[in-house]
């Protein structure tokens, strides 16, 4: 019942605050206290590690809709919660549109429905709301720049919903079921069958599109970086792990982990030399994105316990601390008028105090400093790797992500700084304490003494040997800045990538059965 | 309709849609390209649970040979979200349009690059 209530109540109150404009934004933090007693609610019955179910309309689970709760999906919901929050404090004091708060509340009743959702077609009407909610998002503040932006993203996110829509036709057909359960019944002991392997195939990249993979995802550095940085932070933080959510939800039925560590190692690996060699301060946020997405798709792959928990908890992580990022980011590039690194440091005592120390958490907890959330959930991964090539790759994206963010150095410097505004800093400290409460949110989805059995000096001392061998590559990269190709951003030519990694990724699926 | 018929138009008019996406640099015909590949999906996911000589799930009777029915279900409302989806792409080429005086892809590009840069 509750889990019904999550996703329509808001769509309702959405709909509600159309009708009262004026109060829209006062709205907005009651309904966040509903949904934190009902999630509460919801996570006491399945804290035991049972989960919670729901078929929609009395039909049997064949036909009907089910929802399910689960850990992993009232962890999303929780990020899903304090980023929205965040935002909303964020922006308290800057009159926005009504229909601002409308897109807010839609945006959280998909997130809650893609949470729970166990059903293929389900996912994929639930995807396409949260494509054009995102996609009026972007473009929200009308200019050219994110008009266009968000112009590319829905064509290519509406291109792989066209493949998933191929792929479900084609298990539909073969199977006479969309439940995910069911699914995973039918299809035992078929995995070598072409028709699965081909539908395997058209629902991870018609996925993948929307989960920030790289050659899949050339729309999210350009859509990230010229949204708002309100924006910004819920797409990087929230949306880009949904498309995660949905991969995670498929590899439990789908034998689709060897693809899944391909791409994810390409990502990893891509996307931290872009992060390396981008000097713009939000797009280098949204290339360190794509990056740590590699992170997450690369445990899922492994699909041990150890890694998925591992995986999924830095998703969590990595939603609060690039959140917190790309908000204090906005205020950099706000009071200094740039929105370079390097003109930024130049009139860096433009920047408020508040905005400096939330960058520098940001920064600490996503190079994986110990104590920190990011840490947590970067070493759990990491001890969950057992081969030597996977190591190694985690941790060449670790050392490329510490070497990209060691150009903020400079902006971190404390001698500067007026005060800040207050709004801002509440927001900023609303994302910053689970960072630093590192306990509660890496034992979300398991228990205390397995992390604490798992978690070493061992990991520390890795996590600050790359810190350190890091900062030593940054200083010798300093005065060499590389340009990389940026041709393949534009929209033919991702188009065209697309195709060609959907036939690599059906021969690597066909070959490894 | 032949079920094999509609299998193999659905997958050409995919490639089809696909191929002007790419080559055409009109913003107005690359949406065109985008419907024609979301209506390939839906003939796609239609046809292919069909059956020869089946008929519409509408009771006739006892033991017709009726079609699933779910399929058809299914496609409405991939329809009227990828209508969505379409009208809402095309209001955003219209502020493009109002801005740049040109649906050409390319010179939008070149345009929003430039005024990046200064």
């Amino acid at each position: 019942m509750i889990i019904a209530l999550l996703p329509l109540g808001h769509f309702l109150i959405g709909v509600l605050s159309l009708l009262w404009q004026r109060g829209a934004r006062r709205i907005l933090p009651f309904a966040l206290l509903i949904d934190v007693a009902l999630i509460g609610s919801l996570w006491s019955r399945v804290a035991g590690g049972t989960s919670v179910s729901l078929v929609l309309g009395g039909w049997g689970r064949d036909l009907g809709i089910e929802l399910v709760a689960d850990k992993i999906s009232l962890g999303f919901s929780f990020l899903a919660l304090l980023l929205t929050l965040a935002v909303t404090v964020y922006l308290w004091r800057e009159r926005q549109r009504p229909y601002f708060y409308v897109l807010l509340h839609f945006l959280l009743a998909s997130v809650f429905a893609l949470v729970f959702a166990r059903d293929l077609f389900n996912i994929y009407v639930i995807i396409e709301i949260l494509t054009l909610v995102s996609f009026l998002l972007v473009g929200y503040e009308r200019k050219a720049r994110q008009i266009w932006a968000s112009l590319n993203y829905l064509i290519l996110a509406a291109l792989g919903m066209a493949m998933y829509l191929f792929g479900v036709g084609i298990i539909y057909y073969h199977t006479g079921t969309l439940n995910l359960t069911l699914l995973g019944e039918r299809i035992a002991g078929m995995q070598d069958q072409l028709w699965l392997i081909t539908a395997s195939t058209l629902l991870v990249v018609g996925v993948s599109i929307k989960a920030g993979v790289f050659v899949f995802s050339l729309w999210l550095p350009a859509a990230h970086a010229s949204a708002s940085p309100a924006v910004s932070a819920l797409l990087s933080g929230l949306v880009i792990k949904m498309g995660v959510v949905v991969l995670f939800r498929l590899s439990t039925v789908l034998d689709i982990s060897l693809p899944l560590i391909v791409l994810g190692g390409i990502t990893g690996v891509v996307g931290a030399v872009y992060t390396m060699f981008t000097y713009e301060l939000k797009r280098m946020l949204a290339f360190s994105t794509l990056s740590q997405v590699g992170y997450l798709l690369v445990g899922i792959g492994i699909g041990t316990p150890l890694a998925i928990a591992g995986s999924l908890t830095y998703g969590v992580a990595h939603g609060l601390s690039k959140g917190l990022l790309f908000l204090a980011a906005g205020q950099v590039v706000n009071t200094t008028g740039s929105a370079f690194i390097s003109e930024q440091v130049a009139r860096q005592e433009k920047i408020p105090r508040a905005t400096r120390i939330a960058l520098f958490v940001g920064t600490l907890s996503i190079i994986g400093l110990p104590p920190l959330v990011g840490f947590c959930a970067k070493g759990l991964l990491s001890a969950a790797t057992d081969s030597l090539p996977l190591h190694l790759l985690l941790v060449f994206v670790s050392l490329g992500t510490v070497v990209a963010f060691s150009k903020l150095t400079p902006l971190l410097n404390p001698r500067y700084g007026c005060s800040d505004e207050r709004a801002k800093a509440i927001s900023y400290g609303i994302l910053a304490l689970p960072i630093f409460a590192f306990l509660p949110a890496s034992f979300l989805f398991v228990s205390w003494i397995q992390v604490l059995s798992w978690l070493g000096p061992l990991q520390a001392g890795e996590s600050v040997a790359i810190i350190g061998a890091g900062f030593l590559v940054y200083l010798v990269l300093r005065g060499h800045p590389v340009r990389l190709p940026q041709r393949i951003f534009r929209l033919e030519e991702a188009i065209l990538l697309i195709l060609a990694v959907f036939f690599a990724t059906f021969f690597l699926l066909a070959g490894s059965v | 309709m032949d079920v094999a018929n509609g299998v193999t138009i659905a997958v050409i008019l995919f490639g089809v849609g696909i191929f002007a996406l790419i080559i055409r640099r009109d913003l107005v015909i690359k949406l065109l390209a985008l419907g024609l590949i979301d209506s390939s999906s839906v003939l796609f996911l239609v046809s292919l649970n069909a059956q020869d000589n089946g008929i519409a799930p509408i009771v006739h009777g006892p033991g017709a040979n009726y079609v699933d029915p779910l399929p058809q279900a299914l496609v409405i409302s991939a329809i009227v979200i990828n209508f969505a989806l379409l009208a809402l792409a095309l209001v955003f080429v219209m502020l493009l349009v109002e801005r740049y005086h040109t649906t050409d892809s390319l010179r939008i590009a070149q345009q929003v690059e430039r005024e990046k840069r200064s």
